[in-house]
């Protein structure tokens, strides 16, 4: 088949070593190059896209350096402490149609700072401009610390006092205090968080269940609920212990507070239980910066979001992700690979399985969001209102599958990317030759037997191409999942330890949705925007790896065929 | 292959597991691909209701004398009919069986007109043979006693049961607002007294009002009726014995104004009665032909007035037009009995006949216009009343429409508001329109470079350098439209808007750079450019990112160079071709999306290049021709169906892409073609609205149908496609 590789040189331009504009355009070259520009521009597009998203989201988590900044403008003179977290130059006249006094200007362009200056409580706005020329002094001391707070975002200050229970302590190394402090407080913080959690979730979930058990039998005319009743009492007895002992924790939490130095001079109390994360950038060696931009990068992996999704990790959404991209492939794959197998082993191949094929490479390039507004009328509130009218009666009116959630968002993206699992395998199907069949006929197997021990194991590699393609792209799609499960924070994640387990009603968070939320319709733009990258990064890193595989998957198939031909 | 072969001495558990197979393999087969042809059945089987007419039947006949009754409510869910008489009295009427549940008495002296407090619910102002005004609402309060259901009725008589003495009078109106009254007499002279009470507040005495006095107008002050029109901003005064009117800006209860004097008046028949519409921003006119005009108050020059924009035709006089409570419907009733279903804002008329025998001495809908109650002098007759969806037409979807407050007919898509008098505006076109502008400028930007792509790719480039673009241009179909949309959004529109002059420059500078390079290539000796040749596209890309750092770099200096005297080009823009620049537009909208674009037609027209059969470019070479020359006459020539079909997806993609329209516009339904103007495509429609949309509502349902013709329209642009690509499969076997 492949009998050239590409067209020779153009024989008129070999053998001379330059030539004349005119014979150069009228060659044809400059066209062909004008096409290789457009090459270049789709890679420097793909690169260069992926290169900021990465750069961008992991730039983020490194302990940046904390300045301390005196700075003066028309109207004042002041200190400013905190991050740049951006570098921007602008045009002489733009300053100064904005600063018409400022008239000691450098030459060349306006340099401008973003400050991140945190303190929100205090300090309003946490992010400022500043003009580089306007900077009086700037130093690092090394004493600054960064306190991550578990609200309002981050504090910058040095620290003068710790205080326990209002009295200042005593002790020379104030720091390795501070930390050793807030590691109690934050052991502490896990111990309540865990009993909230597990315990305290568990015995909520399961007076909810006795209410709706109570409600069922109601609905049946028993009005007996002496059993339920014993059983609730002893539930919130139970409960009323946890509480006992969260208080306890609580009272514990507020002993420690400490005393900052923030940038305007004043003095500001910061309670330990409120810290999530400490350090000392400007002291920090490249080392632990380095194991502290790790530390940071795990937690972003592995925590929950706070403050409305605008701090704090993805995990949540993370994890809503996966769980919904592996239902969506259980339910995905069989179907895809048993209509590709009927359309091509067992349909009578004629001008409707032609039309059916036709329809099925059309459905690959629906909108998705026709998907989403099929899955919300048909799944959701069909299907599901029709579920709830069956078996939840008691929980009415809330409704319990009649709402978008999990299951119908997985439904939904398995039908949005069966074609590519029906057009993959039947591809597969395709390319395995009829005499393989014909020979396992021949011998006396069945059809299933030969379906099953020659086609198939054949075809894997095909089926599992597609549905890798179809997991790929179910995993970046979020347009049809706002309509049908994703919300902005759930409550709960879909699994936990009360049974049945894995709830599939429950609605779930997505990276895909939170990109478009934090990034949309947070208030504060300049602080998300670093997250948002993050979030893009570890989008894209999961979505390039599955597809990696995928064509990695397909180059072996393809060789396994050249085997089997031969 | 044929399923008709026989094996001999076949176990009986072999022949089970392959006929098992074969119905699971049948019927999971069927099951998907019936699957897929209910989508589309679902999405059209919402949309049917939305096309079915109204429907109207008898529901219950009580024969009941109503003597003495002026006016008729009823409560939101149809439980309880409560009668006004003119005894001063509200009964309250059990809607199953007529049985009276309540009579309460409002006011000791007899009424002589009732009206409802415009725009309360179930609120009513009469108007007592003593000359004294009387408010009072009429409450259906839902009790569960021990678990049951019960309806408690009451009548609250407003401000502290007091009555405002208000001296004789031809005609009143009140509008109240959270803590405003606003009470318009018309005296025996003609002059109306204007009266607006502050801090109102429904359990407490009214304060003293502030007064005002408006001329008199009418040289007959009896035939004049007065009405508070929207908001109590404005005032009506109509001539009920020929049609003239007059309107009257009370905004300011201190400086009243006469915006129009006009007429209701037609030349060739007189005029009957005029009716407002829910809101009172329109009136409906009736004349003794059988003829209904729509009035709308909107914009005329400076002022405001009203103007007609549509008249419905029957074929009897119309005698009586009543108003649904929540929606711009009408019901048209003729002297002979015979009623008619409308809406204004659709225009749907003689839909729906619903025979009332004869004209009913007092008829309304009830809240949800789900029943109407007709009553005559000795009966009763309760209509259930079936019209879901009277708002949409195919003129309101598809065509220019006058509305309320509009100055002239438009294309409007603004679906709600807060307001319940609101008349929502349900035109898909500029919806249709934002669809084709995104997908036109993202095709603009996509085809050049993905079919130029192609071509190098297919034809010319290295098979190391193909063997990495091809999975490379994978991973870009890949990449999640979120994170472009995020991208274009909030990094690239920044960007552009600070570098607009250098961005356009980018169209020219990088490809004049490239070829200035190119040819200076060909000074280098040949053997090293046999080498390069097949590398072209990687050697672009340092140069393309050298160009277009310095490009962006210098944009200033750009600016300077060519905008003398406006600064930067959004000024230029601006002050010289008078042009809006909205920071997420058009231009960011072609660039993010036709990144997302480029990859699927790059792929489909590479395979078609890449697939011409080689005896034909052999052919072309041997015969002299360049190979630029055997590209263009030969190999293009031959796969242009596939490139058309590639074009064809591509389209159909970017019509539907919704989170980059999503997030990198402004998301205004606005018609206007503008590079630096936003817009709302169907899909962005349906992401932004679906979640806040009621089930079963008109809106809903038409959501919907948008869904369906975004569906039907990438069906078309893929099925054509496909059908050409197949075509083509064949044509290259044959070849």
């Amino acid at each position: 088949m492949e009998t050239y590789d590409r067209l020779p040189i153009e024989p008129g331009l070999q053998r001379k070593h330059s030539v004349s504009i005119r014979r150069w355009f009228r060659s044809g070259d400059p066209w062909i190059w004008l096409s290789a520009t457009a090459v270049g521009v789709s890679i420097v597009a793909v690169v260069g896209l992926i290169t900021l998203i990465a750069w961008k989201g992991l730039a983020h988590f490194w302990p940046a350096d904390v300045h301390t900044i005196e700075y003066h403008d028309e109207w004042d003179e002041y200190v400013l402490v905190g991050e740049i977290a951006q570098r921007e130059s602008i045009s002489r006249d733009l300053y100064q149609e904005f600063n018409p006094s400022d008239t000691e200007l450098p030459p060349g362009s306006v340099r401008r700072w973003m400050m991140k200056t945190g303190n929100r409580k205090v300090n309003a706005p946490d992010f400022r401009w500043i003009d580089v020329h306007l900077i009086e002094s700037k130093i690092q001391d090394p004493n600054m610390v960064v306190f991550e707070r578990s609200e309002w975002g981050n504090a910058y200050g040095t620290i003068v006092e710790l205080r326990e229970s209002g009295q200042t302590i005593a002790v020379d190394d104030l720091w390795s205090e501070l930390k050793r402090r807030v590691q109690r407080a934050s052991s502490l913080r896990n111990t309540s968080e865990k009993l909230q959690k597990r315990s305290i979730d568990q015995i909520n979930y399961q007076l909810e269940r006795l209410r709706l058990q109570q409600r069922k039998r109601e609905l049946r005319g028993n009005f007996e609920t002496a059993d339920l009743n014993t059983k609730q009492s002893e539930l919130i007895q139970e409960y009323e212990l946890h509480e006992q002992s969260l208080r306890e924790i609580d009272e514990k939490l507020q002993r420690d507070q400490v005393v900052i130095r923030i940038a305007n001079g004043s003095e500001s109390i910061i309670e330990l239980r409120d810290i999530e994360h400490l350090w000392r950038p400007n002291s920090m060696s490249f080392l632990s910066k380095f194991g502290h931009y790790v530390s940071t990068i795990w937690n972003f992996l592995t925590q929950d979001s706070r403050e409305a999704n605008t701090e704090g990790g993805i995990f949540p959404a993370l994890f809503g992700t996966i769980l919904m991209v592996i239902l969506m492939s259980v339910l995905v794959t069989p179907f895809g690979v048993i209509a590709a197998v009927y359309l091509r082993e067992y349909a009578r191949q004629g001008t409707l399985v032609r039309l059916i094929r036709i329809a099925v490479n059309n459905l690959a390039g629906v909108p998705s969001i026709v998907y989403g507004v099929f899955g919300l009328g048909f799944f959701v509130y069909l299907i599901g209102g029709t579920i709830d009218d069956l078996f939840f009666e008691a929980a009415k009116p809330a409704p319990t599958f009649g709402t978008p959630g999990l299951i119908w968002a997985s439904l939904t993206l398995a039908l949005l990317t069966v074609p590519v699992v029906i057009v993959s395998t039947e591809e597969g199907l395709t390319r395995i030759p009829s005499a393989l069949r014909e020979g396992s006929l021949a011998l006396g197997a069945t059809k299933a037997e030969t379906l099953f021990k020659v086609v198939m194991p054949m075809a894997s590699p095909a089926m599992l191409t597609g549905v890798i393609l179809a997991i790929a792209r179910a995993a970046g799609e979020v347009a049809p999942l706002m309509l049908v499960g994703v919300v902005k924070l759930a409550p709960s994640l879909p699994i936990d330890g009360n049974f049945p387990f894995l709830h599939l009603d429950r609605k779930f968070m997505h990276l895909g949705f939170h990109i478009y939320d934090v990034g949309f319709q947070s208030p504060n733009v300049d602080a998300v925007r670093p997250l948002v990258f993050a979030t893009a990064l570890l989008l894209i890193l999961i979505i390039i790896v599955l597809n990696l595989t995928a064509i990695l998957l397909r180059n072996r198939l393809e060789a396994r065929y050249r085997e089997a031909l031969q | 292959m044929s399923e008709k072969y026989q094996l001999p001495n076949l176990s009986k558990s072999r022949t089970v597991v392959n006929s098992a197979t074969r119905s699971i393999v049948r019927v999971g087969g069927i099951a998907v691909i019936g699957a897929i042809v209910l989508i589309m059945a679902y999405l059209f089987w919402v949309v049917i209701p939305m096309l079915l007419p109204a429907s109207v039947s008898l529901d219950h006949q009580f024969d009941l004398s109503t003597e003495g009754v002026l006016h008729v409510s009823s409560d939101d869910s149809f439980e309880v009919i409560s009668l006004i008489n003119a005894d001063g009295s509200v009964v309250c009427h059990d809607a199953e069986d007529m049985s009276i549940l309540d009579e309460i008495e409002v006011s000791p002296s007899h009424f002589k007109t009732v009206k409802p407090l415009y725009p309360l619910a179930n609120t009513f102002v009469a108007l007592t043979e003593l000359d004294t005004l009387v408010f009072f609402q009429i409450v259906h309060r839902v009790r569960f006693l021990n678990e049951i259901r019960t309806i408690e009725n009451q009548v609250d008589v407003l401000f502290d049961d007091s009555f405002i003495d208000v001296g004789s009078i031809n005609d009143f109106d009140a509008f109240r607002s959270d803590e405003k009254l606003r009470v318009v007499l018309l005296n025996i002279d003609g002059s109306i007294d204007l009266h607006e009470y502050l801090n109102v507040d429904d359990a407490y005495e009214l304060e003293e009002p502030k007064s005002t006095t408006i001329d008199a107008w009418s040289p007959s002050p009896r035939n004049v009726e007065i009405m508070i029109g929207p908001l109590g901003r404005w005032l009506f005064e109509i001539d009920v014995t020929n049609g003239d009117y007059r309107l009257i800006n009370v905004a300011s209860t201190r400086r009243t104004s006469v915006e129009q004097v006009g007429s209701f008046r037609l030349e060739n028949s007189s005029f009957q009665f005029a009716e407002p519409v829910l809101g009172r921003y329109s009136f409906l006119v009736a004349d003794d032909q059988g003829r209904v005009d729509h009035w709308i108050l909107g914009p005329i020059g400076a002022n405001q007035g009203l103007r007609m924009v549509r008249t419905f035709d029957y074929p009897k006089p119309i005698k009586k037009i009543i108003l649904e409570h929540r929606r711009k419907g009408f019901l048209a009733v003729d002297h002979s009995g015979r009623g008619f279903i409308g809406h204004t804002t659709s225009a749907a008329k003689k839909r729906t006949v619903v025979s009332l025998e004869k004209v009913p001495r007092l008829i309304a809908f009830s809240p949800r216009a789900d029943r109407l109650i007709a009553i005559h002098d000795d009966s009763i007759d309760i209509f259930r009343v079936n019209n879901k969806h009277p708002e949409t037409s195919w003129t309101t979807l598809w065509g220019k429409v006058d509305y309320e407050g509009y100055k002239e007919s438009a294309f409007t898509w603004q679906s709600s508001s807060a307001d319940v008098e609101f008349e929502p505006k349900f035109s898909l076109m500029p919806l249709l329109f934002g669809s084709i502008k995104a997908a036109f400028y993202a095709m603009l930007v996509a085809t050049p470079i993905a079919i130029l792509g192609a071509i190098y790719t297919a034809m010319f480039m290295s098979p190391q350098m193909r063997k990495l673009i091809k999975p490379g241009i994978e991973i870009m179909a890949a990449l999640p439209t979120v994170i472009l949309g995020f991208i274009a959004g909030l990094w690239l529109a920044p960007l552009i808007e600070k570098h607009l002059t250098a961005i356009m420059l980018l169209l020219l500078i990088p490809p004049l750079g490239v070829l200035l390079f190119a040819y200076l290539t060909t000074l280098l000796p040949s053997r090293i450019r046999a080498s390069l040749d097949g590398w072209f596209g990687a050697l672009t890309v340092p140069l393309l990112v050298l160009l277009g750092w310095l490009t962006l770099a210098n944009n200033e200096w750009f600016a300077s160079l060519i905008f003398q005297g406006h600064g930067d080009a959004k000024t230029w823009l601006y002050e010289v071709l008078g042009v809006d620049y909205d920071q997420r537009n058009a231009l960011i909208i072609g660039i993010a999306m036709g990144l997302a674009v480029i990859p699927i037609i790059f792929s489909i027209a590479e395979d078609a290049i890449y697939g011409v059969p080689q005896h034909l470019v052999h052919g072309s070479l041997a015969l002299g021709a360049t190979r630029w020359q055997t590209l263009v006459r030969v190999v293009l020539l031959t796969a242009s169906p596939g490139i058309f079909s590639a074009i064809m997806i591509g389209m159909g993609r970017a019509v539907g892409e919704t989170m980059i329209v999503l997030m990198a516009t402004g998301n205004t339904p606005i018609m206007d073609f503008n590079l630096f103007q936003g817009m709302r495509t169907f899909a962005a429609n349906i992401a932004v609205e679906m979640p806040e949309s009621e089930v079963g509502s008109t809106h809903f349902r038409i959501l919907f149908l948008t869904a369906f013709v975004l569906f039907l329209i990438t069906f078309l642009l893929n099925t054509v496609a496909e059908v050409v690509r197949q075509r083509l499969r064949a044509r290259y076997g044959n070849l």
